[in-house]
């Protein structure tokens, strides 16, 4: 407490400051009247606390927003809606992208593959050819059967032609069949859309629920 | 306990002269009052958050935060100094700030006249300050910087802006005795950085 007969500088300042536990000790109080020392400490502490009390205000360094955002009215439901939203955003975009693309590829790929193998799988096209013929042949097969009655070359030839006209046939009904199955069992276009739909959406969504800064 | 002066020296805002009607405009939920209000005592609020947490930038976030809390809690503001409410949220806010950066060291910050300086020209302020005031702020806001961490806001808090040693207890989480000491040793601490400064003190 008590410092080469002074009091503790903490109770001088206590003193300074007005504190009732200091101003109500009658032996501090007469030390520091009859002590310079601690007189001048008190009344130096007491201009400090005043200048520090008159210390100006602050300006900002850079300009504050003065009234918070609107979704500070209603901080509960709206603003979780909205921090769902933003927080969905950019992985839903993500993923309608990939699904776009991933649709995009699926679609694409029938069409590419056919005309990357167009060289190499020549077989359909050399039935169309055959096929072709055939027709050829059979329309040219009367006036051949009737040029040439009885002989068992026109006769032949119709034949042929004729069966060569069911493998036509029935390669345009393969053919058919072939496309009609691509339109029923892909999926990619559906992915596709999807993909689409899923990036307006997360879009469509963030701009509704997000509240926007005004 | 509490005997810090309740003053409003010049360098620092005064009410608004149709206050209470602002105050009950924005309670009532005019946004338009509480953007008067918040324009007006922003620099007080500021110079707060900047004196507790030594950073332009951080005391830009406190005050910002503490206009938010300040928004949300008007409604139910009943009556007192208007300032002196604001100044407690911001505090709060800039605590926060301290609390959440888990930024407390010990000691005391950068000292500004060292490298860049980020002190605020007080002039600025108020430019028809003396140049001795003047002169007087910029070296006790020196040495407020020089003190450490917890001495200088428990410091800031009470002589700067009289809060008692409750509130301040309170609002550091800290015991009351802690308080006061850390006070007491404060208040030492930049007597003695200020002893050479002597002469400004005399007005």
């Amino acid at each position: 407490m008590l410092n080469q007969g002074h009091p503790d500088d903490e109770r001088l300042s206590a003193l300074a400051a007005g504190d009732i536990e200091a101003t109500d000790d009658a032996t501090l109080r007469a030390h520091v009247t009859s002590c310079d020392r601690c007189a001048d400490a008190v009344r130096e502490l007491g201009v400090l606390r005043a200048a520090l009390a008159d210390l100006p205000d602050v300006a900002p360094h850079r300009p504050l927003r003065l009234l918070p955002p609107v979704e500070a009215d209603a901080p509960s439901a709206a603003d979780r809606l909205g921090l769902w939203a933003r927080r969905l955003f950019a992985p839903a975009l993500t993923a309608g992208a990939a699904l776009a693309m991933v649709g995009v590829i699926g679609t694409a790929a029938p069409s590419l593959g056919g005309m990357a193998s167009q060289g190499a799988d020549s077989a359909p096209s050399e039935r169309t050819a055959a096929a072709d013929s055939s027709v050829t042949q059979e329309l040219a097969a009367p006036f051949a059967s009737g040029d040439t009655a009885g002989d068992g070359g026109g006769e032949g030839a119709t034949t042929f032609g004729v069966e060569d006209e069911a493998a036509g046939d029935d390669f345009a009904r393969d053919a058919t069949d072939a496309d009609a199955g691509l339109a029923e069992r892909s999926p990619w276009p559906m992915v596709l859309f999807a993909g689409v739909a899923l990036m307006v959406g997360a879009a469509l969504l963030r701009w509704i629920l997000v509240p926007r800064a005004g | 306990m509490a005997e810090a002066p309740q003053t409003t020296p010049a360098g620092r805002t005064p009410p608004l002269p149709d206050e209470a009607a602002v105050i009950v405009r924005a309670a009532a939920g005019d946004r338009m009052a509480f953007t008067q209000l918040m324009e007006h005592y922003q620099s007080a609020s500021y110079g707060l958050a900047w004196r507790i947490l030594g950073d332009p930038d951080q005391a830009a976030d406190a005050t910002q935060d503490a206009f938010i809390h300040a928004y949300r809690a008007i409604g139910g503001y009943r009556g007192g100094i208007f300032r002196s409410w604001l100044l407690r949220i911001t505090a709060n806010a800039s605590y926060d700030i301290l609390r959440r950066a888990q930024r407390r060291p010990a000691g005391p910050l950068p000292d500004p006249e060292e490298g860049a300086a980020e002190l605020p020209d007080a002039g600025a302020v108020n430019p028809l300050e003396e140049a001795t005031k003047s002169e007087l702020y910029r070296h006790l806001e020196r040495a407020l910087r020089l003190l450490p961490h917890d001495q200088r806001i428990a410091v800031v808090l009470c002589d700067v802006y009289g809060m008692d040693y409750n509130e301040v207890a309170t609002m550091t989480e800290s015991a009351l005795g802690t308080v006061k000491s850390r006070i007491h040793r404060g208040r030492l601490r930049l007597r003695e950085l200020m002893a050479e400064h002597k002469e400004l003190f005399i007005r």
